[in-house]
């Protein structure tokens, strides 16, 4: 118990509660309190709020409180009424019927309509980076104000989970309608009108941001708080020592393993690995099959049996990540259990290199492999980079690893092959089509960062994501997916190392921290502060 | 007055004056050390710096490590061992490269004067106006960061100052009666610049050298501190940059390197100021 | 005069031109460009949405096109948009231009009070025990790596030791308004200004010992003693005078490494200045700031020396003109 860190507002709090007679502790049922600013820590900077165009974790933390969306999800994967109060798919598929509620507005006092649910739509398949995720979409038909219809191509499963807020956000047509670009539309970080519990009220590029409680909200009486503030800092340390002054009181997406222990350790700090199934990241060792020695399936297997995924998460991640066997995570529906793992054996790895033809020469070497990582995350990505360099020598595999300085290095290798191996992290987004589908398909291995950039190619594979994506019925899907991943796990194109450790840290203050699927990347109505 | 009376020459003067400076002596030792212990050290530690040999984070004076391990498990007494190198290495060539072409740069300015100064100062203004950081920075980020990138990144950044006191020592000689006793016998101006008048100026050159290395050291460890060193050379501002988000609980692997290049840098300034003070004439009469 | 500061005037505009051409072609010469931050930070685009955003800035029009575009927009005050945020460049350096000059006017004040204090003190008794130890000590501060320094003073004096703060340069939740924003700020500034001050230190106190000790072997001095004034007399009205000249020269251009320093300590500190603004603009390829920032920190460098080249002359009229 550290008492530097015991702030002199602690030991007041403390002080005052020593006088005060034993209270009942507060239930779950207690109510909410309405105010207060709740800090948000950041290493992120962001571009700015408008996930429509953006996606990723930093952009959808604020995107979620300014944009609402017609659904959200609960921690069961269960969608929720959100802008839209009913929703149903049609039996075959190939449209998604919105019935918004009314009364809903603006930050400008507008009303939310289904011409607004439409313009957004369009405008997501047409700008976010994510492709699939409102690929089939056709057009949105919108028979009323308050009735949008989707329709697609071709039966789409994803297309409910593509209503979350992190990935469907509500734009104003009246604001971004106006013909701009909405890449670069200045409205995206000033003057931001948006649809969600909270408003933009201050935009300090790379500094801060802060929101405030947007009054006339559709659901009555929230949200709780008054201001959210988000401050950027790069150094997630101070971010952490910020936290324990009870300064900043809540930290999404810390992965940081000295960091987790502190805050585990501390009484007056909460941390929680709950709600990160929806974004589902996997830390991973990709392989450039199109290149030798990789291209022989036996040399990525041998490969595999030198790294101890257990010594990563215990050592490297200080136990609090878990291992990965797959390209599915643990927490998605259609995950399954028994798949084909390379238990550490570095024997029985040489063995296979010699078999494969690429015996040791004279001075122990075998032949040489260059590693890249994504720069920025040190722990889950350059730590494990050098631990496999240190692993792959011993079995006489000269690893050479290849530092980026900074990120377009790395994409830029990635994009053009021009790599043996590489670290990566690579997120699900809850519905295998939004984020798996990318990386296996054969049909989409191009000159691009996070696409199928290790050459992968199996006809096979590419008929069961394609089928699997166009059937509805989940089980059915699940079959399709389960031989998918036991396939991927036996040819290897990646070796998945494991589920990168987010966790939401947050003072116990904070009551109703989100925890859904999509966890912090959610709306914060229903939060608040004690 | 014999023969034996003679006047010392001034170089065995200066050494004189040199081994009586006290600080001088000490950065002397220290430097010793250091390069001692980085250009014979790996010999003896043997072991690869990159290896990871105990539990993350194990505190110094502990039984496997005795300046404890880093965020992955590896020695600190290793890297700092190793470390050396990569910096000193990228600190003497780039204070040699910097050195070089101040001199050249100042020398010809000096000399010739007239257009040639005239365009020369430019040219320095120039460098010097722009901001030498992130100037380098943003060379070795385009150009990958690699021992030979960031040594030239410093190199074409640093090297106005010797520029500047380069043409100032040139301008004082040129008209002096030897070197016009030199034209008029017909050297030529090669033979003057670099035969005739830089041994004369070499003194404060040699000063501004040796602070050239000590500041070109801190430069590195600038940037690879700011994550733009080598990556695959273990240097000491790299270790400092890397165990940075760290810190708060692992104090000793960015403690220890910083030390390292804290005591090389004293040293190289400390033999910096030893040699002005011997050079130096005025501040021999006190 | 007129006519000096009209030459004066021409010549830095040059330099000013000389130093954007050359970050420009540096910039857009080498491999991997903005398009592609911009797409990996947007999670991955395909190339039709890349090739989209590379005609939005232009970036597949020739390099000479692009170069007369942008020194046609300089010259009208527009420094562009910056690639990553998307506002104006002008906007995102006028933010931070406050926070950076805050902490290095004090630190760089602050060191040359107290180093040309140190300095000339030492310089009374050049060989004594005091000078030496004045001598060792800015040695120490001239030679410890400045984010190291910064990084143990942040461990001792605001984590075992938690008197300040750790980082930023205000409260978290601030308004940002007030006198007590203004106390807020000079309380974050203590430890930043601090580490960037050393530096500093150091070298004015050297600079200022080694002046005065050049001052005092002149002539004049020798005849100010000769005349029988007291050596007090002597020591601060004659030569202090005259040896304060060279000290707030340097001073003066010491600006040219303002933003380096800067860069490094506001990095260590998290302090929102123009020094981080750059350090991150050149992580993510954002050009148009990084240029803008080169710019910036260029003229601000070539006004200073100017004006400090003409100070200089008004004071003592017996520099002629090179």
């Amino acid at each position: 118990m550290n008492l530097l860190n015991f702030s002199r507002r602690n030991a007041l709090a403390l002080a005052l509660l020593a006088g005060l007679p034993a209270v009942h502790s507060l239930a779950a049922t207690d109510t909410p309190t309405r105010g207060g600013t709740l800090v948000l820590g950041s290493t992120q900077a962001l571009r700015h709020v408008n996930g429509a165009v953006q996606s990723g974790i930093a952009t959808a933390v604020p995107s979620t409180q300014i944009f609402a969306s017609p659904l959200r999800f609960d921690d069961k994967w269960n969608a929720q009424p959100y802008l839209a109060e009913k929703w149903s798919l049609a039996a075959d598929g190939k449209s998604l019927t919105l019935n918004l509620r009314k009364g809903a507005v603006f930050h400008d006092g507008k009303p939310i309509t289904s011409e607004d649910v439409a313009f957004s739509i369009m405008a997501i398949k047409a700008n976010h980076p994510f492709t699939t995720m409102m690929g089939p979409v056709e057009k949105v038909e919108t028979p009323d104000p308050y009735t949008a219809i989707i329709r697609m191509s071709a039966p789409h499963p994803a297309i409910v989970l593509a209503m979350s807020p992190a990935l469907c956000p509500i734009l104003p047509k009246h604001i971004y309608g106006d013909g701009t670009d909405l890449k670069v539309h200045p409205r995206n970080s000033t003057d931001v009108v948006g649809s969600g519990p909270f408003r933009l009220t201050e935009f300090k590029a790379g500094q801060r941001l802060v929101l405030e409680r947007f009054d006339k909200f559709f659901l009555a009486g929230k949200p709780y708080l008054d201001k959210i503030i988000v401050n950027i800092n790069p150094d997630s340390n101070s971010l952490l020592l910020g936290l324990e002054r009870g300064e900043i009181q809540m930290i999404p997406y810390a992965t940081n393993s000295t960091e987790l222990k502190r805050v585990a350790a501390n009484p007056a700090l909460n941390l929680t690995n709950k709600g990160f199934d929806g974004i589902g990241a996997i830390n991973w060792l990709a392989f450039n099959t199109a290149k030798k020695p990789l291209n022989d399936v036996n040399v990525r297997k041998a490969i595999a049996m030198t790294i101890d995924k257990k010594f990563i998460s215990k050592a490297l991640h200080g136990g609090f990540s878990q291992p990965a066997d797959g390209p599915i995570v643990a927490g998605s529906p259609f995950a399954i259990p028994d798949l084909i793992t390379y238990p550490l054996d570095l024997k029985k790895a040489a063995e296979m290199l010699d078999a494969a033809g690429y015996k040791a020469g004279a001075d122990g070497e075998r032949f040489k492999l260059t590693i890249d990582y994504l720069p920025g995350q040190d722990e889950q990505q350059k730590n494990v980079a050098e631990y496999i360099r240190a692993q792959l020598k011993k079995v006489g595999v000269m690893v050479d690893v290849r530092a980026s300085a900074d990120f377009p290095a790395w994409a830029k290798r990635m994009a053009t092959h021009d790599f043996d191996l590489s670290m990566d992290v690579v997120f699900n987004w809850g519905d295998p089509i939004i984020g798996v589908h990318r990386t296996y398909l054969s049909t989409n291995i191009r000159p691009i960062v996070w696409t199928n950039t290790q050459s992968y190619n199996n006809p096979k594979v590419d008929e069961l994501l394609n089928t699997a994506g166009g059937l509805l019925d989940p089980t059915k899907r699940k079959a399709y997916y389960a031989t998918f991943q036991k396939i991927v796990t036996d040819e290897l194109p990646i070796h998945f190392i494991n589920n990168t450790p987010y966790h939401t840290a947050s003072s116990k203050k904070v009551m109703n921290v989100p925890t859904t699927v999509w966890g912090p990347a959610s709306p914060y109505d229903e939060v608040y502060l004690k | 007055m014999n023969a034996s009376d003679q006047p010392e020459g001034p170089w065995a003067e200066a050494l004189r004056m040199f081994a009586r400076n006290p600080s001088a002596i000490a950065g002397m030792l220290m430097l010793s050390v250091v390069l001692l212990v980085t250009l014979a050290g790996p010999w003896l530690v043997g072991a690869d710096p990159f290896e990871i040999i105990a539990a993350p984070m194990t505190p110094p004076f502990s039984d496997e490590a005795i300046l404890g391990t880093d965020y992955l498990g590896r020695d600190v007494l290793t890297t700092l061992v190793y470390g050396g190198r990569a910096t000193l290495l990228v600190g003497a060539v780039a204070a040699l490269l910097s050195v070089s072409i101040g001199i050249t740069l100042g020398a010809l300015a000096g000399y010739y004067g007239g257009r040639v100064d005239a365009v020369l100062m430019r040219v320095t203004e120039f460098f010097q106006v722009l901001p030498a950081l992130l100037f380098a920075m943003v060379v070795v980020t385009l150009f990958s960061p690699t021992l030979l990138t960031i040594t030239l990144a410093i190199g074409i950044v640093s090297w106005t100052g010797t520029a500047r006191l380069t043409r100032a020592e040139f301008m004082k000689y040129r008209n002096l009666e030897f070197v016009r006793a030199e034209r008029a016998i017909g050297a030529s101006h090669a033979r003057i610049l670099w035969r005739v008048i830089l041994p004369n100026a070499l003194p404060p050159l040699i000063v501004s050298a040796t602070l050239a290395i000590g500041s070109a050291i801190l430069f590195e460890a600038g940037l690879s501190f700011l994550g733009l060193g080598d990556q695959n050379r273990m240097s000491w501002g790299l270790m400092i940059g890397a165990s940075r988000q760290y810190v708060l609980s692992c104090w000793w692997a960015v403690a220890f390197p910083g030390a390292a290049i804290f005591v090389t840098v004293l040293a190289v300034s400390l033999i910096g100021d030893g040699l002005n003070d011997a050079l130096n004439p005025k501040l021999r009469e006190r | 005069m007129l006519k000096l500061v009209a030459s004066r005037l021409v010549q830095g505009l040059a330099l000013v031109l000389a130093v954007v051409v050359l970050n420009f072609v540096l910039v857009h010469a080498a491999p991997g460009d903005p398009v592609e931050t911009i797409a990996g930070a947007s999670g991955g685009m395909d190339e039709k949405l890349q090739a989209e955003l590379r005609a939005q800035y232009g970036l597949d029009r020739p390099l000479p096109v692009q170069l007369g575009i942008y020194l046609g927009k300089v010259a009208r005050g527009d420094l562009g948009y910056s690639y990553f945020f998307n506002l104006p460049v002008s906007s995102l350096i006028g933010e931070r231009v406050p926070a950076t000059l805050a902490l290095v006017l004090t630190s760089v004040l602050a060191a040359f009070l107290t180093g040309t204090t140190l300095g000339v003190l030492s310089s009374r008794r050049p060989n004594g025990a005091l000078s030496q130890t004045i001598n060792v000590l800015s040695l120490v501060g001239f030679s410890a790596p400045v984010f190291w320094l910064g990084m143990l003073l942040v461990i001792l004096l605001a984590s075992v030791f938690p008197v300040f703060p750790v980082s930023g340069m205000r409260n978290i939740a601030s308004d940002g308004r007030g006198v007590a924003d203004v106390i807020d700020v000079l309380y974050h500034l203590v430890l930043p200004a601090f580490t960037l001050g050393l530096v500093y230190l150091a070298q004015y106190s050297r600079l200022s010992r080694a002046a005065m000790l050049d001052v005092l072997g002149a002539d004049y001095i020798r005849t100010a003693r000769a005349k029988g004034l007291s050596e007090r007399k002597v020591f601060y009205k004659h030569a202090l005078r005259n040896a304060v000249l060279p000290v707030v020269t340097i001073l003066g251009l010491q600006f040219g490494n303002v933003l380096a320093g800067a860069i490094v300590v506001e990095t260590v500190f998290n302090w929102p200045g123009l020094g981080r603004l750059a350090y991150e603009s050149v992580l993510r390829r954002d050009y148009p700031t990084i240029l803008g920032v080169l710019l910036f920190s260029s003229v601000v460098v070539i006004v200073m020396n100017q004006l400090t080249d003409l100070c200089y002359r008004l004071i003592d009229p017996r520099i002629k003109t090179t």
